[in-house]
């Protein structure tokens, strides 16, 4: 079986090399390959490091607590992307408001934890671990569910991290090493050398010996067809010029090349300080930095549906806190509690629960409707059919909020 | 796994192995011997070594004849002054260094997997100066007593700092704490009741970590009767260490982490098999004794053994750099490590790094035979550290056979099959002989058969 | 190493050929005869100035004491070496000395084509030597190749009345009068010639990028050069690795440079040499467009020229720079479309210091365009100790407009950042600063210090133990300093200024200078740092980091002091670069 993959796949480098194959050919071919069973589905992990405010992400325009609260900050009625009579996207989200139209993409809101901690190491520790308030917890959710997927002759990496941040405890496995890439060309071999033999049809004495040819084989395999892949896109998929747009445009690649990668982490807002932490001037940094999301997820969704590959795929934001409904003298706001999440995939669909109250405060910040270990039950079960309760140690609720 | 294996005779398998016509001491088993015991070996050593046979190259290994002292004042040194900052990065360079350099590999090698053993994650300890301390901590008693070992290690203020135990209050003993060193470190998982616990964490109250300092304060020490592995008394922290060391699991899991390390590690060997290992460890805790026992051992010259294990990134990125006879940047080379997913000082979590074929997939495996060429050609960093050409000028290789024979003999002991021998000397036909034997090298170095140890 | 020195000489002997027609002086330049698409041309205007220094015995004595030197002079390869060069010294009856300074003594070119094809003349003033020389060498080539059985390897060919010859492969050279001309590839030759043939055809000195670069070269240059940036910003997008991923305030501190040479056309530069300097001076014409945010340097940024650069005790480097902060702080949005985290951690925290001030309007606005930089070694204090790692000390000088009012808006903010900087290492447990606020010559300043009296090994402190930040105000000078000591020095600095008062110096907005006597220093202090660190960093052994760190020392002991001036006129940029030399006495 893979050994058939694999000479596909290097007819299809040859293909591409020679470019006299139509390229829309060569992509239904790909497309037929990648029509998998839902265990083949991806899941892409955006941080927003810092904090986001949600409040100025998907606002609510209308609302007079809104805007005698966020004397300068405040967005107006004509200035937002409207949902509806009370809601709108920021004005920097213009593409992601086009994506929502065009059902790509939707909002989960006041998501959020009891208790939830306003401190950027705790709360980002929480978030991680998904287990809220247990400082010892050495493992994160996407290393355990890695744990859990690790096979013993497995040669996929079930999950990385995508660009030039260091490790979240969200990744932290027990098992699993989880690769860190910055570049495309990590996967790749540099020289390789091929045996002509499929070490699927050899066994030696040593299970050891057959385990690591397998593996070499398997990672040649995918190391050409991340070739193939990087030499044929080069051209077509435009991507905005943001360190982001880059990461997710290797994530594409890799999703493209089918190299196995079940879940994707990237980040945006940079490790640990700064980012989406506007506690001064946050108009204009808030805005550049939605510009950055809203261009790039965008660019990513419109590459992934030109592949064809957009249902396969869902996207979701998280943070590690929404902001104070009030802001500060300095322009800025405090660290909040609840925020929306955003989902972007192939079918996703408006807006999912209720938009928490301005005037039920918790200590200034919005109260949560929807725990975050609802949502990432509902991923690992529904979307990614992995068991959460292991996972997440509980059984969680599930949500409806996707597609299907 | 794999338990299909034949179960071994316990008083063959650990009877001292003598070469005889039928298991005769050839290239094959330095090579076998140097990887495990060692990083690797330069052709020099190999061919000591088949010369003065297996018993004084184990007894060289064990114990290093010869002045080693200006040696280790000089490392000691080295690593001190990277202990200033915070960050790890100068110390994870100087400790990889002196694997490469030291006239007592095997010290490195065992300090290697009591790192792993006692793991803890530098990035919460947070301290350069406690980072270096616990790491000559277990050099110092790498080959020397467990007990020691272990009762300095559940008290070092990274262990602490690590399981969140900076404090240990009367009144809130911290059975986090309690439940990680006794299921990690001294027993294993599944033998402490929930009783044992917590009265070990009360055992250990009093101790608190003032500004880094290790200090025992009376008044918050619980001394009212405590009930530990089935004995009762008004215990201590020290006392713990002793109860522990009577539980016979303590030995098992420490000579079942060796076995794995040193023999195999691809089935789990039957409990008559390591019974007398166990035994005899119980008596004095001696590590030396131990590992002698397991090196010198008919079943370690054997296939059950042979290639049965898969190298750490570090013993395989270090056995090239030995193999070369050559120094190489280990400030690059511990960032490169770090990728392949051993980050010295950074596993993980306490359970340390997953060993074994948990190693290996397609991201560490590319890793590898990246990390191989950029060795090779020299990019990068890496500018020209590796000299193959005199390396082959030293062995008076005059010709691409002779070369491409000496990095089998070095590398692989020439132990490969003949088809892919043939293969790979048969690539690249039009090369100039030099970019030539950097092909193949680089394709020697990727082999599956080198990821092996 | 032997090898590269055999292969320097090898093209040293090839310029030194010969001619048959020995004759007249008046050669047409070689910029006539050189093809216009040199991307690099080196011209030897003043070959004697050159040869005063370069042959002269105080370099001779540089390079023949150096360590390297001797063990090279051992090796077989330089012997034989010195044994042809002693033959041909008897043959020609002359030294190597006076023969290099004949056959170059009317100067010299050398010129880099696409497609790495060079192009090297010489003009001799001894038509006859230079005969002499090629007929010996033409001899031995031939000999050579006919010992291998090669004979068709060294052969000559008449083009055009010119009688072009090859030593092997496409190597080519030929003699006019006194001119020797020599490439590695034959059609080169040919295209010199045919320029010389016909004074029509697009030589170098036709190209009117060309001309204008001279023009700003001191026609008494001893040597010149002319790169032509319009080809190589064409062909090797050599401007996009510039301009691209340069972070903004890398962009600043150069001055839009990188985005100056990716639209300029050319780049000249003229060296003097001097007995005990040499200077250089290059000049580049790209202006950056208006759009540019970074335009607003070129356009007012020389109008005041910078201040003259502060003078302190062991000064390892001084700076000084003409920068509009408020201009460039303005263009944030274009110049920082990414918000890095650093960027917006930064404006939380100028926040706080500054009280919620806008930091365009209300800070950057406070600050003149003229900034000063200094580094300096540090004295320790034996009473407190000296760290393992010891840095220099440092500090930053702005000019204030309403320096009554700023000033105090500075101190507090300076005292919160201190007090912040306290706080968060309190939560990590880690010592503080202490606060004090002494005086100096009536000024007062917030200094701050770590106690060192905890610490066990006093001769061994930790890094930290550098810093001693402080600040200070004097008149309109505020000074952020890495010590308290510095700061002083700078405060006598100041009222030193004040009797005379300070004049721009003109068209300039940077300013540096560098003495290799206190980098030598300070590089000696943490020597054992910096050999430790290459051990790891290169994997070199002790000795060869060691050995590395001797040849550093010993290039630096040759330095005196290095200056650098750069500004802008007629909307060209102009760089000046003074090395003052400090070779060994000849007694």
């Amino acid at each position: 079986m893979i050994y058939t993959r694999r000479q596909f796949m290097q007819t299809s480098a040859f293909w591409s090399a020679g470019s006299f194959i139509p390229s829309f050919l060569t992509r239904a071919a790909f497309a037929a390959a990648a029509n998998k069973p839902k265990s083949d589905r991806i899941l892409v992990v955006l941080q927003l490091s810092g904090g986001n405010d949600g409040l100025n992400t998907v606002v609510p325009y209308a609302d007079d607590e809104y805007g005698r609260n966020r004397t300068t900050l405040r967005l107006r009625s004509a200035q937002v992307h409207k949902i509806d009579s009370y809601l709108g996207f920021h004005p920097e989200l213009k593409t992601l408001w086009e994506q929502f139209q065009e059902g790509h993409v939707s909002v989960i809101h006041g998501v959020g934890y009891p208790k939830s901690n306003r401190d950027h190491a705790g709360a980002l520790r929480d978030w991680h671990t998904a287990r809220p308030h247990d400082e010892n917890c050495q493992t994160g959710w996407i290393g355990r569910t890695a744990d859990s997927m690790a096979g013993t002759d497995n040669s996929n990496i079930p999950c990385v991290l995508t660009g030039n941040n260091s490790q979240p405890l969200a990744l932290n496995a027990e098992r699993m090493i989880i690769p860190l890439i910055r570049s495309i060309n990590q996967l790749k071999f540099q020289y390789e050398w091929e045996s002509e033999v499929s070490p699927n049809n050899q066994k030696s004495k040593n299970p050891l010996l057959d385990f690591m040819k397998r593996q070499k084989f398997a990672a040649q395999e995918k190391s050409q067809r991340i070739a193939s892949i990087s030499r044929s896109k080069n051209s077509n998929a435009k991507y905005p010029p943001f360190q982001l747009a880059a990461t997710l445009r290797i994530i594409a690649q890799l999703i493209q090349a089918d190299v196995g990668i079940r879940i994707y982490y990237a980040v945006l807002g940079g490790d640990g300080f700064g980012g989406f932490d506007n506690h001064a001037n946050q108009r204009d940094n808030h805005a550049a930095l939605l510009r950055q999301l809203s261009d790039s997820v965008s660019a990513f969704i419109n590459d992934l549906k030109k592949e064809r590959l957009l249902d396969r795929v869902l996207l979701i934001t998280v943070s590690e806190f929404g902001r104070t409904l009030k802001e500060n003298g300095r322009h800025g706001t405090g660290h909040g509690a609840a925020a929306p999440m955003l989902v972007a995939g192939g079918d996703c669909h408006g807006l999912f629960g209720r938009h928490p109250s301005l005037t039920d405060l918790d200590n200034g910040a919005l109260k949560y409707h929807i725990d975050f270990r609802n949502v990432f039950a509902t991923l690992l079960d529904q979307w990614l059919c992995i068991d959460s309760k292991d996972i997440l140690g509980a059984k969680y609720k599930q949500l409806s909020f996707l597609p299907g | 796994m794999n338990n299909e294996t034949a179960p071994v005779d316990p008083q063959w398998a650990w009877a001292p192995y003598s070469p005889s016509s039928e298991r005769p001491w050839d290239l094959k088993w330095a090579g076998h011997l140097y990887r495990r015991a060692a990083f690797g070996a330069s052709w020099d050593q190999l061919q000591k070594a088949l010369k003065e046979g297996p018993d004084q190259t184990l007894a060289w290994l064990l114990d290093p004849n010869g002045n080693r002292s200006e040696f280790e004042t000089a490392f000691d040194e080295y690593e001190s002054s990277a202990a200033y900052s915070s960050s790890t990065e100068g110390l994870r360079a100087w400790w990889l260094r002196r694997m490469l350099q030291t006239p007592n590999p095997l010290q490195e090698k065992m300090t290697l997997f009591w790192h792993n053993h006692f793991a803890v994650n530098q990035a919460k300890v947070k301290s350069g100066r406690l980072t270096l301390q616990r790491l000559r901590l277990t050099r110092k008693y790498a080959q020397g007593n467990y007990a020691k070992l272990l009762e300095e290690i559940v008290h070092h203020p990274s262990t602490l700092i690590a399981l969140n135990a900076e404090k240990n209050r009367k009144t809130l003993p911290n059975e986090h704490f309690s439940r990680m060193i006794m299921e990690n470190y001294c027993l294993g998982p599944d033998l402490c009741s929930e009783e044992d616990i917590r009265d070990v964490a009360r055992a250990f109250t009093g101790w608190f970590l003032i500004r880094n300092e290790l200090r025992f304060l009376e008044r918050e020490h619980d001394d009212a009767d405590k009930r530990i592995l089935g004995e009762e008394g008004n215990f201590n922290s020290a006392d713990v260490v002793k109860l522990v060391l009577r539980h016979k699991a303590a030995a098992w899991l420490i000579v079942k982490k060796l076995y794995r390390n040193f023999i195999s590690e691809i089935d789990n060997p039957a409990d008559s098999l390591l019974e007398p290992l166990v035994n005899q460890f119980r008596e004095h805790y001696d590590i030396k004794q131990l590992v002698r026992v397991m090196l010198k051992s008919n079943l370690f010259f054997s296939d059950a053994a042979y290639r049965k294990c898969v190298k750490c990134p570090a013993s395989f990125a270090l056995e090239i750099a030995k193999g070369f006879e050559a120094n190489i940047s280990t400030t690059c080379l511990g960032r490169d490590l770090a990728a392949l997913g051993q980050d010295l000082f950074h596993p993980s979590t306490i359970k340390g790094w997953p060993s074994g074929r948990h190693w290996i997939n397609s991201a560490t495996l590319a890793g590898r035979c990246n990390l191989v060429h950029a060795l090779v050609t020299g990019a990068g960093s890496y500018e020209n550290q590796l000299s193959p050409s005199s390396l082959f000028s030293k062995y008076n290789c005059k010709t691409k056979t002779e070369a491409s024979q000496l990095i089998l003999n070095i590398f692989l002991q020439n132990d490969l099959e003949p088809s892919v021998q043939k293969q790979i000397f048969q690539q690249n036909p039009n090369l100039d002989a030099q970019s030539w034997l950097k092909h193949y090298i680089i394709n020697v170095l990727s082999l599956p058969e080198f990821q092996l140890a | 190493m032997v090898r590269k020195f055999q292969v320097g000489i090898r093209i040293v002997m090839f310029a030194l050929f010969v001619c048959q027609n020995a004759g007249s002086d008046s050669l047409p330049k070689a910029s006539q005869w050189i093809p216009q698409d040199a991307v690099i041309t080196f011209e030897m205007s003043k070959p004697a100035d050159l040869f005063h220094l370069l042959l002269g015995p105080r370099i001779e004595k540089a390079v023949t004491t150096a360590p390297e030197y001797q063990a090279l002079a051992n090796e077989q390869g330089f012997k034989e070496l010195q044994g042809v060069i002693r033959y041909l010294e008897t043959t020609l009856s002359t030294d190597w000395k006076t023969a290099v300074k004949t056959l170059l003594g009317k100067g010299g070119t050398f010129s880099l084509l696409p497609e790495n094809k060079i192009l090297l003349t010489t003009d001799s003033e001894d038509s006859k030597l230079l005969s002499q020389l090629h007929e010996i060498l033409y001899g031995f080539a031939k000999n050579e190749a006919e010992n291998q059985g090669n004979y068709d390897r060294v052969k000559s060919k008449e083009y055009k009345g010119v009688t072009g010859y090859t030593f092997g492969q496409d190597e080519a050279h030929c003699i006019i009068d006194n001119r020797f001309m020599f490439t590695n590839k034959s059609n080169v030759l040919k295209q010199i010639i045919d320029n010389r043939s016909n004074s029509e055809l697009k030589s170098l000195s036709t190209l009117e990028n060309y001309q204008c670069a001279q023009s700003t070269i001191n026609p008494e240059a001893s040597l010149k050069g002319f790169l032509r940036l319009d080809i190589l910003n064409q062909f090797t997008g050599i401007n996009k690795v510039l301009t691209k991923n340069l972070n903004p305030l890398a962009a600043l501190l150069l001055a839009g440079l990188p985005d100056s040479l990716s639209v300029s056309n050319w780049l000249s530069a003229g060296l003097h040499v001097g007995e005990e300097h040499l200077s250089l001076l290059a000049n580049i014409d790209g202006k950056l467009d208006t759009s540019d945010p970074l335009s607003f340097i070129g356009s007012n940024g020389c109008a005041g020229g910078v201040l003259p650069i502060i003078q302190v005790p062991n000064q390892i480097a001084s700076f000084s720079f003409y920068r509009d902060l408020y201009q460039f702080y303005s263009a944030k949005d274009d110049l920082f479309p990414e918000r890095t985290s650093g960027l917006i951690f930064f404006e939380n925290m100028m926040g706080i210091f500054f009280t919620g001030r806008d930091l365009t309007e209300e800070v950057w606005k406070e600050v003149k365009p003229e900034i000063r930089f200094v580094v300096s070694e540090q004295r320790y204090d034996p009473s407190i100790g000296a760290p393992a790692v010891q840095l220099p000390s440092f500090a930053v000088i702005f000019k204030l407009f309403n320096p009554e009012k700023f000033g105090l808006i500075a101190e507090e903010a300076w005292q919160k950042a201190i007090g912040l900087v306290n706080f968060t290492r309190g939560q990590e447990a880690l010592p503080g600063l202490l606060i004090d606020r002494p005086v100096y010559k009536d000024i007062k300043m917030t200094s701050t210090y770590f106690s060192s009296m905890e610490e066990d090994d006093k001769s061994k402190l930790e890094t930290r133990f550098n810093f001693r930040p402080t600040l200070a105000r004097i008149e309109d000078n505020l000074i952020l300093s890495s010590t308290d000591q510095l700061a002083e020095d700078i405060i006598d600095s100041v009222l030193v200024g004040t009797v005379a008062p300070l004049e721009k110096i003109p068209g300039t907005h940077s300013l540096v200078q560098i003495n290799a006597d206190r980098l030598a220093s300070i590089l000696t202090s943490n020597r054992e740092t910096i050999v430790r660190n290459d051990m790891i960093e290169k994997g070199k052994t002790k000795e060869q980091a060691e050995a590395g760190q001797e040849i550093l020392h010993r290039i630096l002991s040759y330095l005196n002091q290095a200056t650098l001036q750069v500004g802008m006129e007629d909307n060209i940029a102009q760089a000046a670069l003074k090395l003052s030399l400090n070779l060994p006495a000849v007694e």
